[in-house]
C-alpha cells in the first residue's frame, strides 16, 4: 500500500487518522448517497474507498452490487479524509458498516486490535483469501483480516530511451548496486540524471524505505522490532539504505530539482525522459507505458543488502474486510466471494483498465505487455509486502519522510539519519506506551 | 418578584439563549481541550495520565523546534510595517492611478492562501521561474533551492506571508490616513517641512494606534494563524525535514496523522494560554487606535 492518493496527491497518511470530529460527523451520516441494489431480503453494507485513486472502481461497485442477487448491497464511497476514523467511530458506536474497505498493514491492524474487525478465515473460504493476495501485513494472532481487492505493485521504473542513448542495454536493467552505479556512471556522462524524481512532499522518502529496507531484513517482523526497541536504525545495517542514499547524492546522481519537486512530477520527469530511473507504483504503468510506446522499463531495486528480502519484487494491496459489528458476516463473506469471481474480476479489468488483486485472473486480458510482464513479476511471482505500511504514524512524520528529505539535500548524512530514526522511535515508545504490545505480538506473526 | 427587581433580571434572561449558545460552541470544546490534555485519548476518550502529555511534549525537541519557527516568523513583523507604512503613505500622496493600486496592493489579501502558496511554490521551485529569471541575470549564486532547502524553506514562507500579510497593513494604514485631519500636514508643508519630515513628525505620531494594533494582530497570526502557508510550502509535511514545522502543525500532526490527541490538545492548551496574553494587549491597542481617530 502507498500513502499517496494517486489522483489527489494526497497521503494516505493524510487521509488517516483523521480527527475525531470528522470521524463522528461522517459516522453519524450513515448511509447518505449511498445506492441501493434492486435484491430485497437481506441487506448489507459497504463502505469503500477506490474511486479517488482508480476511476472506474465505482462503475465496478455499481454493477456488482446490480448484479448480485443475494441481498441487497447499499454502498458508500467514503470520503478520502476519514476512510479510518469513519469507521473507527462508527465501529465504537456499534454501527459499523458490514464491509469496510481496508488500507494494509498498521493502517487496518489498530482496528484489528481495537476489536473492530472479523478475521475472514472460516467465514471466506480459504482458496479465495490465498488468491486475492491480501499480503502478510493483514495477518495477526493466526487470523487473516482482509481480502486483496486490487494490487499495487511497488516498482522501480526507467526510461529505455535514455539508456540506449547512455549506451546501455535498455532490454536488461541493473540488477545489482555495482552495476546500477555502473548505469548511473554512463547516463551522468551524457548529462542525463540518472537517478531521482520529487521528494519535495516526502513521500519518495517512504517509497524509498520500503524498497532499501527491505534489502538488510529477513522478515517483516524485524523491521517492527525497530519500532519496539529490540533492534536499533543506528545499527548500520539498519539505515544503510539512507547511506545508499547519501551515496547518490554525493555522487551527483540525483536530479537538481528533486528537492523541490513532488513525488508524481517527478515521475511525470522519468516518463518525459528528463531523468532516468526511479520510484513508481505499478497502476501508473497502462498510462506511462501508452505514453511512451513501451518505452518505461520496470524493475526491482538494485540489491546491495544481504537480507533475505533483498532483491524481492514489493506487492501491496488495498483490500476489504468484515466488521465485527455485521449481522450477516456470511452474507458479507459471500458477496465477498462474488467479488473476487472469474466473471467480476474480467468486469473489473474492463471497467477500471486495472487488474484485480486476484492470482486467478486471466492475464491474457491486458493488451500492454510491459504491463502484463509486470503483473507476471509482481503479482504472479515470489514477492515480499511493503514495510513501510508498518511504521507508526509518529515514526513516519518526524523520522521516515524527514531523514531522506535530508538526506537528498545534503543536509544529513546516511548515519545522523539512523540516529534521528532512532530517537524518535524512541519518542513513539514513550508517547505510546499501550501500543507496544501489540506491535510486538504483531512483530511475532510476522517473523513467522 | 418585584418590578423593579424583574426589570433588572430581564436583559440577562433576553441574552441568556445566546451566552448558552456561546459556552456551548466555545466553551464545551475549550474545555474538553483541557481535559482530554490530561488524558491518554485513544479515539474519543481514554485514561487520565496528569501532566505526562505535557512532560513529553516539552521534553520533545520538535515542538521547541516547532517553537522557534513561529518566533523566527515575528521577524516578518517589522518588515510587513515598513512595508505597509511606505506603500500606503505613498498612496495617501494619492499618486496617479492611487485608487487603482489601492485595489492591487489588496488583491494578495483577498485570494485565499493555499492559491497564493500554490503559486508562488511553483514559482520557487528549483528550477522555477524565480531562479530563471536569476540566471538569466547572471546572479547564479541567489538561485536557492527555496523550496527544497532546509536552510531556505522559512525564509520562503516569511516572504509568503510578508507579501500577503501586508496587505492588510496598508489597507488599515490607509484607512487611518485617510481620516486625517489633512490642515495639519499642510500647515507643515507651507512651513516648508520635507516628505521626511511630515511623515515622521505628523503623520506617524498620529498613527501609533493603528500601527500597534497591527502588530498584536500579526503577532497573534505569527503564532497561531500561518497554517495554510507552511502546509502548502512545506509539502504538507513541514518540510524539508521538519524546518517550517510550527506550532499549528505540530498539533495537526498529533491529532490527524499520529492519532494523538491528548498530546494534540496538551500542545493547543500552551498556545492558547500564549495567545490570550496576547490578546490583552490587542484589545488595549484597538481602544488606543479608537481614541486616536475620535
Amino acid at each position: 500500500m502507498t500513502k499517496q492518493s494517486k489522483h489527489l496527491g494526497i497521503s494516505r497518511r493524510d487521509l488517516i487518522l483523521t480527527s475525531a470530529a470528522l470521524g463522528a460527523s461522517g459516522a453519524l451520516r450513515g448511509p447518505f448517497g449511498a445506492s441501493a441494489a434492486r435484491a430485497e431480503g437481506k441487506t448489507l453494507d459497504m463502505w469503500w474507498w477506490g474511486e479517488q485513486e482508480l476511476p472506474g472502481l465505482q462503475a465496478f461497485v455499481d454493477d456488482s452490487v446490480k448484479n448480485y442477487s443475494a441481498a441487497t448491497v447499499k454502498t458508500m464511497l467514503q470520503d478520502t479524509a476519514v476512510v479510518i476514523s469513519q469507521f473507527q467511530t462508527a465501529a465504537a458506536a456499534g454501527k459499523a458498516p458490514d464491509i469496510q474497505y481496508l488500507w494494509n498493514g498498521i493502517y487496518h491492524m489498530e482496528s484489528v486490535w481495537l476489536g473492530y474487525l472479523r478475521a475472514l478465515n472460516g467465514l471466506v473460504k480459504d482458496d479465495v483469501i490465498t488468491a486475492s493476495g491480501p499480503t502478510l501485513l493483514s495477518h495477526f494472532g493466526g487470523n487473516v483480516y482482509r481480502l486483496g481487492w486490487y494490487p499495487l505493485p511497488m516498482i522501480w521504473i526507467y526510461n529505455k530511451d535514455l539508456y540506449d542513448k547512455a549506451g546501455l542495454n535498455a532490454d536488461v536493467p541493473p540488477k545489482t548496486w555495482d552495476e546500477f552505479l555502473s548505469a548511473c556512471d554512463k547516463l551522468k556522462s551524457k548529462d542525463i540524471a540518472p537517478v531521482g524524481g520529487g521528494i519535495q512532499d516526502g513521500y519518495w522518502g517512504e517509497w524509498y524505505f520500503g524498497h532499501a529496507l527491505a534489502q538488510n531484513v529477513d522478515n517483516a517482523g524485524e523491521v517492527i522490532d525497530l519500532f519496539t526497541g529490540e533492534r536499533d536504525f543506528r545499527d548500520p545495517k539498519y539505515h544503510e539504505h539512507w547511506v545508499r542514499l547519501e551515496d547518490l547524492k554525493k555522487a551527483g546522481f540525483l536530479n537538481s530539482e528533486m528537492s523541490s519537486t513532488e513525488l508524481y512530477p517527478g515521475i511525470d520527469m522519468i516518463v518525459a525522459g528528463k531523468v532516468g530511473a526511479g520510484l513508481s507504483i505499478g497502476a501508473r504503468m497502462p498510462a506511462d507505458s501508452k505514453q511512451t510506446n513501451g518505452r518505461i522499463g520496470t524493475m526491482v531495486m538494485p540489491t546491495y543488502g544481504k537480507g533475505k528480502l533483498a532483491g524481492m519484487p514489493i506487492l501491496d494491496a488495498q483490500g476489504l474486510g468484515i466488521s465485527a459489528d455485521s449481522k450477516n458476516p456470511e452474507d458479507a463473506a459471500a458477496f465477498l466471494e462474488y467479488l473476487q469471481s472469474p466473471e467480476r474480476l474480467k468486469v473489473f479489468h474492463e471497467k477500471t483498465g486495472w487488474i484485480p488483486s486476484n492470482t486467478t485472473f486471466d492475464v491474457s486480458v491486458i493488451d500492454d505487455e510491459s504491463v502484463r510482464s509486470m503483473w507476471q513479476n509482481w503479482g504472479l511471482s515470489p514477492n515480499i509486502p511493503y514495510l513501510s505500511n508498518l511504521v507508526p504514524g509518529q515514526f513516519y512524520d518526524q523520522a521516515l519522510l524527514p531523514t531522506a528529505q535530508q538526506v537528498v539535500s545534503g543536509k544529513m548524512t546516511g548515519a545522523e539519519a539512523g540516529d534521528l530514526a532512532a530517537k524518535v522511535a524512541k519518542e513513539w515508545r514513550d508517547f505510546n506506551p499501550d501500543m507496544v504490545g501489540n506491535y510486538r505480538k504483531w512483530a511475532a506473526d510476522l517473523a513467522g | 418578584m418585584t418590578r423593579a427587581q424583574s426589570s433588572r433580571v430581564a436583559p440577562y434572561l433576553y441574552v441568556l439563549p445566546l451566552v448558552a449558545l456561546l459556552l456551548f460552541v466555545f466553551g464545551y470544546p475549550l474545555v474538553r481541550i483541557f481535559e482530554f490534555s490530561f488524558k491518554m485519548v485513544r479515539g474519543i476518550d481514554g485514561p487520565w495520565i496528569g501532566l505526562r502529555n505535557y512532560e513529553l511534549i516539552l521534553s520533545q525537541s520538535l515542538f521547541w523546534e516547532a517553537v522557534l519557527h513561529n518566533l523566527q516568523l515575528l521577524l516578518a513583523i517589522p518588515a510587513m510595517v515598513v512595508i505597509s507604512l511606505l506603500v500606503s503613505v505613498l498612496l495617501y500622496e494619492r499618486i496617479a492611478g492611487w485608487r487603482f493600486y489601492r485595489i492591487i496592493v489588496f488583491v494578495p489579501y483577498v485570494l485565499a492562501i493555499p492559491i497564493i502558496a500554490v503559486v508562488m511554490k511553483r514559482m520557487f521551485q528549483f528550477n522555477g521561474p524565480v531562479n530563471e529569471i536569476l540566471r538569466w541575470l547572471s546572479l547564479d549564486f541567489m538561485a536557492l533551492d527555496w523550496i527544497g532547502s532546509s536552510d531556505v524553506a522559512l525564509w520562503t514562507v516569511i516572504i509568503l506571508i510578508v507579501w500577503r500579510e501586508s496587505a492588510l497593513g496598508i489597507i488599515l494604514f490607509l484607512a487611518r490616513l485617510l481620516s486625517l485631519d489633512e490642515s495639519m500636514i499642510e500647515a507643515a508643508k507651507l512651513e516648508g517641512a520635507s516628505w521626511w519630515q511630515r511623515v515622521w513628525y505628523i503623520i506617524l505620531p498620529q498613527m501609533r494606534g493603528v500601527i500597534e494594533f497591527y502588530v498584536v494582530v500579526s503577532v497573534i497570526t505569527m503564532l497561531a494563524a500561518v497554517f495554510a502557508y507552511v502546509f502548502i510550502i512545506g509539502g504538507g509535511r513541514g518540510g524539508p525535514g521538519t524546518s517550517t514545522v510550527v506550532i499549528e502543525f505540530y498539533i495537526f500532526n498529533a491529532l490527524i496523522r499520529t492519532s494523538l490527541p491528548g498530546i494534540a490538545s496538551a500542545a493547543s492548551v500552551l498556545l492558547f494560554l500564549v495567545s490570550v496574553l496576547l490578546i490583552f494587549p490587542m484589545f488595549r491597542a484597538r481602544r488606543r487606535a479608537r481614541e486616536e481617530e475620535a
